[in-house]
């Protein structure tokens, strides 16, 4: 069976909200990265024991987003900030969830 | 039986170390220029004159000062530094509240150690510099942010005489009662002199040059991007970018920001909030 990836933030990223916002800045780049609304609903969520789909399913239960729209969006946002290097796998922990 | 020895002819009096008060935004700095520094005399001399010239209208802090010691190239800096930087030749090292600048050779290099230093300092001190031409209107700070060539110097030259805190380099920092913008002694090109005096934020406003006067609120979320690059920050530690990053959005939540739209003549103070 396939092993589920949970992320986590990166200890190393700064990152603020603002007025529904989130401003993330990597400071092995300087770069800044910002998240609207919804990416910023997804960041909060993101705490190294939701899965993606865990994830989707609270954004499609707290906006009006189809569930296979919701996972796509939210697995497509997670690669992005995975390749940023925002986020990190968290340490395999069997049994636990969000 | 003890014996006395010495060189009867040298008077037992060193050359004194040369020392160097001042204050910028209410932090209060000390700054040493030893006796055995540089084997040049003339140029170490020529630094402390110039930087007791450039900063001497910055007094008046209270509190223990931070201390700087200005020593030769050749002298390392002991120990892991908590925050340390290169400019050109010239070396910050900052370890346990004291600094050690090396290889300081001219009036510049001394100035860009020293901005970087304060910007470190500033964290805990819930301020930051940023790259703005202050104007003091009405008893309160208008804050023009941009980068060269936005038009800060301009925007400067317009304003009121005698109410400019910089052209270039603006400190903020947040106290009881709220936001208040500093002097500085870090000017660009147009420097109307040095003004040791403060004011309470009435604005941040990001300077485009356009045909037309016209200013736009700018949201929070705005407002910390037009600050995030504009800020003086040489720091790459996570832990003082999280800091940076806290405080920056607490400005940008307090202080209103507004988009500047001006075209270079006076009639753009009409424009601006009273």
């Amino acid at each position: 069976m396939r092993k589920t990836i949970r992320w986590q933030k990166n200890p190393i990223v700064a990152w603020r909200a603002i007025d529904g916002e989130t401003v993330i800045i990597s400071p092995s780049d300087n770069v800044m990265h910002e998240l609207n609304e919804t990416g910023s609903f997804i960041w909060r969520q993101i705490d190294g024991r939701c899965s993606a789909a865990e994830i989707a399913g609270m954004l499609a239960a707290e906006y009006e987003v189809p569930p296979e729209d919701a996972l796509a969006d939210t697995e497509a946002l997670l690669q992005q900030l995975a390749a940023s290097a925002l986020l990190v796998t968290a340490a395999a922990a069997d049994g636990a969830a969000c | 039986m003890r014996r006395h020895l010495g060189v009867p002819h040298v008077a037992l009096v060193r050359r004194p170390t040369q020392t160097l008060e001042f204050s910028i935004g209410s932090v209060p700095f000390r700054v040493f220029f030893p006796n055995d520094y540089m084997s040049d005399r003339e140029a170490v001399n020529t630094l402390y004159h110039s930087a007791a010239a450039r900063y001497a209208a910055f007094q008046g802090a209270d509190g223990e000062p931070f201390a700087i010691r200005v020593v030769d190239s050749d002298e390392l800096a002991e120990g892991v530094p908590d925050f340390s930087y290169e400019w050109q030749e010239a070396r910050l090292h900052c370890r346990a509240g004291e600094a050690v600048f090396s290889g300081v050779r001219h009036e510049y290099a001394f100035d860009s150690l020293l901005r970087m230093l304060f910007s470190w300092i500033l964290l805990p001190r819930s301020g930051f510099l940023l790259h703005a031409a202050t104007v003091v209107r009405n008893g309160r700070a208008f804050v023009f942010t941009g980068r060269s060539g936005a038009g800060k110097s301009t925007l400067a030259s317009l304003a009121p005489e005698g109410s400019v805190l910089t052209d270039e380099i603006s400190l903020l920092r947040c106290e009881e009662g709220g936001w208040r913008a500093y002097g500085t002694p870090f000017w660009g090109e147009f420097r109307a002199g040095d003004v040791n005096t403060s004011a309470p934020v009435a604005g941040i406003f990001r300077l485009v040059q356009a045909p037309e006067n016209r200013v736009a609120p700018l949201r929070q979320a705005e407002l910390l991007r037009v600050l995030l690059p504009n800020v003086l920050f040489f720091s790459a530690q996570p832990a003082a970018q999280r800091r940076l990053l806290e405080i920056l959005g607490g400005a940008a939540e307090e202080i209103p920001g507004h988009d500047l739209e001006f075209r270079k003549e006076r009639t753009v103070w009409e424009v601006l909030p009273a």
